[in-house]
């Protein structure tokens, strides 16, 4: 028999766990990256910056693990009941990647890049370690996964169970609708499990190129744009099927909605345009003065890149939080 | 110092055949469609944050105009990008001069069709469907190891990435253009994506078993 209170009092005591193994990982993850920026940035202390950036990495990993066992409980916890019939609708498969987690994944990724890159290692690694570390910080400061897991998801569930509570069927009924959609359109599809991640390591990917990019303008050695462009070849892949297996499901969750051109889909479009005139300029390096196109399009591609994850929290529409 | 920057990679050979003008052009229409459509992309998405921020329910007044005027200026270029990827598309099979007969014969069929059916996108499918029948003979006769295709690479993996993906893309676009009203849209649509990531794999990442860098990379343009 499903109760809305012992529910909302077990998912209290899951964040509440959640919340004390943040207060052990947060300033561990925050030192760790200290370090890394400290060992990038003072020639005096760049060779520990190997150990710092394991010592990042293996920080955000425990992080990882931990927020795999608080997902695996909410999916055990946090059931949804239709009030009228009484009939069990299912679980939430919520994916380890959205809202207070996006820029932790995101951070994780681009240290193990920083970690496992092998040419020019000397040259970019401190700067994506760099980078990563700002992420990582950024991810503990804003996102707050630990502090404040998953807001959007626990305010809309609240609000059913609340709802199922006050006693009123047609309001619980109205809560359970609302959230069955979410559940089976955008919680729980296989999409939102396949389809971020592959962006999150492609933006990993186009980090490592852009760097080497900047590199190769700033040096004029050849060397680095051979780099900068395995480095977006690598990541041109998972973004095209990423994208690519975002148009069904559009279709199907957005029907009805003015989806098309709307600012992030609009964007993520211009992003991979970008991506591919760059890699397509790419193939006539050759020729001379072909460099320079070549760089401009590398970096006009990054900034799209950018230009694109922001657009999500600033222009409303269809794929925005705002 | 650009001299050093130009040289490509520290694997290439000198021997590889330079691209011909024309491939060149192509590929630079290629890339200037591809960023008027990025340029498009930005300006529109400025113009609703604009439109958001400033007019009351824009969604509901505002958004409808502003999705028909996109499409007005997408339209245009994405029909010039379909016929540039109709005119690269038969160049591995068929020598220069054919290739342009060929190509004019395409694109009058496909006007003639959007004449005769009062529908741009029919014309559109029509072209499409001709570009995609040679694609895939480019590609059958690619897997299948036949001589008399124009590639610069020796590698047969990298060149039957290079023939999936124009494939993959042409069908993309027929989806788009034609059949997203069709029960044929969502299988057309997974076998254009397969096409599209699996040719990508090969195309770029098959330098390896390729006997130069270069030419791999060649193999996909």
């Amino acid at each position: 028999m499903f109760s809305a209170t012992a529910t909302a009092t077990s998912l209290d005591a899951l964040v509440t766990t959640l919340g004390q193994w943040g207060r052990f990982l947060d300033p561990a993850i925050l030192i760790a990256a200290a370090a890394v920026v400290l060992a990038a940035l003072a020639p005096a202390a760049r060779r520990f910056l190997p150990a710092a950036l394991g010592a990042l990495t293996a920080t955000l990993v425990i992080g990882e693990v931990v927020l795999a066992w608080f997902h695996l409980r909410l999916w055990d916890l946090a059931v949804l009941v239709d009030p009228v019939t009484g009939r069990v609708s299912g679980s939430f498969a919520v994916p380890m990647w959205i809202e207070s987690e996006k820029l932790y994944v995101w951070a994780l990724i681009l240290t193990v890049i920083a970690l496992v890159l092998r040419r020019h290692r000397a040259e970019l690694q401190p700067t994506l370690a760099v980078a990563a570390a700002l992420l990582a910080t950024g991810a503990l400061v804003w996102g707050r996964p630990f502090a404040e897991p998953l807001p959007s998801f626990f305010a809309q569930y609240g609000s059913y169970l609340a709802a199922w509570n006050s006693g009123d069927v047609g309001m619980a009924s109205g809560a359970f609708q609302g959230l069955e959609g979410s559940r089976r359109f955008y919680y729980n599809t296989w999409y939102m499990w396949v389809h971020p991640p592959l962006l999150f390591v492609s933006y990993g990917a186009f980090v490592a190129s852009f760097a080497a990019t900047v590199l190769m303008i700033v040096k004029r050695r050849s060397s680095f744009e051979q780099t900068a462009y395995r480095w977006a070849r690598f990541g041109y892949l998972p973004l095209t099927f990423g994208m690519l297996i975002g148009f069904p499901w559009a279709i199907l969750a957005w029907s009805g909605e003015s989806w098309w051109w709307s600012g992030k889909v609009n964007m993520s479009i211009m992003m991979w345009l970008l991506y591919t005139a760059y890699l397509h300029a790419r193939l006539y390096l050759r020729r001379s003065g072909m460099w320079r196109v070549v760089a401009i399009l590398a970096v006009l591609s990054f900034v799209a890149l950018v230009l694109t994850y922001v657009t999500t929290y600033v222009v409303p529409g269809a794929h925005s939080v705002v | 110092m650009a001299e050093k920057t130009r040289i490509p990679q520290s694997g290439s050979s000198a021997a590889a055949a330079p691209a011909s003008g024309w491939d060149f052009l192509l590929m630079m229409l290629t890339v200037m469609l591809l960023g008027a459509l990025g340029t498009q992309s930005l300006i529109g998405t400025l113009y609703a944050w604009w439109g958001y921020r400033t007019q009351p329910g824009f969604e509901m007044t505002a958004y409808p105009a502003f999705i028909a005027v996109m499409n007005g200026i997408a339209g245009p270029l994405v029909v010039a990008l379909v016929v540039v990827m109709g005119l690269c598309v038969p160049k591995r099979l068929l020598a220069r001069r054919t290739l342009a007969a060929v190509s004019t014969v395409m694109v009058t069929v496909g006007v003639v069709t959007a004449a005769i059916s009062g529908s741009m996108a029919t014309g559109l499918a029509v072209y499409l469907g001709l570009a995609a029948l040679i694609q895939v003979a480019v590609v059958v006769l690619t897997l299948t190891g036949a001589r008399s295709l124009t590639y610069v690479s020796e590698s047969r993996i990298a060149k039957s990435g290079s023939g999936m993906l124009h494939l993959g893309f042409i069908l993309l676009a027929l989806v788009v253009v034609a059949l997203q009203r069709s029960p044929y849209m969502l299988p057309v649509f997974y076998v254009s994506a397969a096409l599209l990531t699996g040719g990508s794999a090969l195309a770029f990442y098959a330098r390896s078993s390729s006997r130069t860098a270069t030419t791999d990379e060649e193999a996909a343009s």
